[in-house]
């Protein structure tokens, strides 16, 4: 599947589109986030609150869709586009 | 509404006049309408600069600084000769420059949790052009609870955010509960800015606001337009109406007294005491 970061994100990770592999008969959105940290780990603590759960501000995409009710437990698969979406606030 | 437009006014508006979704009658309603635009730095320079030839009859602008020279690469509402002046007069002088009908209110301060309602409630709509996140949030805030309907418009160095959050739909915190920490995400002075991005975003407001006023067409409604200059792509971003939201949602707050908007703007317990 392919993670695309908006950004500060995208800025963090030096790549806005970045294709990732999960070795996993049920991926989930988790498993990917984990495949993309583990090649751009300066993103953990952007993403990850102090607690472990994704920051509420980032809204996390499926092919387009907020998918941010079932969050990292969503089902994915291989030819999903999963995107990570941040506010802005510059004017 | 007076229809009775004068011969200088049907010859300025002659553009907008033969639209059919416009017409006589969306002009004398723009002519009608006042919108407060928060902020006259790179967003709200277009923005203030179509709404006024336009001819949206009153303008408010909020801001509470001077014109720096660094601006002028966006702020295309600034000039040379303006830097040291309140941008609320530079404002106010480019307009009364550009189109007599429109009558500019200009608020020399900052937008502030003691303010924001007593601001907001004199506008038929408001157009964020703020450049920090608690002044967003704030006015998200202000504006559901006034029903006042909520262009918001946003850039990051190549990138930029437009959603338009009107009463009935669903609310920037929706999108976005809260706020990064503050120091998470950079700034544009530390970032920097391209200068033609907050010119291509402010249009996009402008144009939401004008539909809005004049009652046509699809506005950004429980969609998020993200734009990159650099690709010169766009996506649209679907979000619904949060029934947990503390703003929009079932038992959310009736007032911003308890909301602290110096760090994330979070909202923990809506109503602690119901």
């Amino acid at each position: 599947m392919r993670w695309k970061l908006f950004a500060d994100l995208a800025e963090r990770a030096g790549d806005d589109e970045i294709n990732v592999s999960v070795d996993d008969s049920e991926p989930t959105a988790g498993d990917a986030l984990d495949a993309l940290l583990a090649e751009y780990p300066q993103l953990a603590d952007r993403v990850f609150t102090a607690d472990g759960d994704l920051e509420s501000h980032l809204n996390l995409l499926r092919n387009g869709e907020n998918v941010s009710d079932t969050g990292l437990a969503t089902p994915v698969s291989d030819d999903d586009e999963l995107a990570l979406f941040p506010p802005v606030s510059g004017g | 509404m007076s229809l009775s437009l004068d011969a200088t006014q049907l010859d300025r508006y002659s553009r907008h006049l033969i639209t059919d979704e416009i017409g006589p009658e969306g002009q004398a309603t723009l002519l009608d309408s006042s919108v407060l635009v928060v902020g006259a730095g790179g967003l709200g320079a277009p923005v203030i600069q179509y709404l006024a030839a336009a001819g949206v009859g009153t303008l408010g602008v909020v801001d509470d600084d001077v014109v720096e020279r660094s601006n002028l690469q966006r702020q295309v509402i600034h000039a040379d000769s303006d830097v040291g002046r309140p941008k609320v007069d530079s404002a106010a002088a480019f307009v009364a420059d550009l189109n007599p009908d429109v009558t500019v209110e200009t608020h020399d301060r900052r937008l502030s949790p003691d303010n924001a309602a007593e601001l907001i409630a004199d506008y038929d709509l408001v157009v964020d052009g703020s450049d920090n996140f608690p002044t967003r949030y704030l006015l998200n805030d202000a504006c559901r609870l006034a029903e006042v309907p909520l262009v918001n418009g946003a850039v990051y160095k190549f990138e930029g955010q437009v959603t338009t959050l009107v009463p009935d739909g669903p609310c920037y915190r929706c999108l976005f509960p809260e706020a990064p920490d503050p120091g998470t995400v950079p700034d544009c002075a530390t970032t920097g800015v391209l200068g033609v991005l907050p010119g291509t975003i402010g249009c996009l407001q402008a144009t939401e606001a004008v539909k809005l006023l004049v009652g046509v067409g699809d506005p950004l409604v429980g969609t998020l337009l993200s734009y990159d200059a650099m690709e010169l792509a766009t996506e649209r971003v679907p979000y619904q109406q949060s029934p947990d939201c503390p703003v929009c949602g079932e038992g959310g707050i009736d007032s911003i007294a308890a909301v602290d908007y110096s760090d994330g703007c979070g909202i923990d317990d809506p109503q602690p005491n119901a």
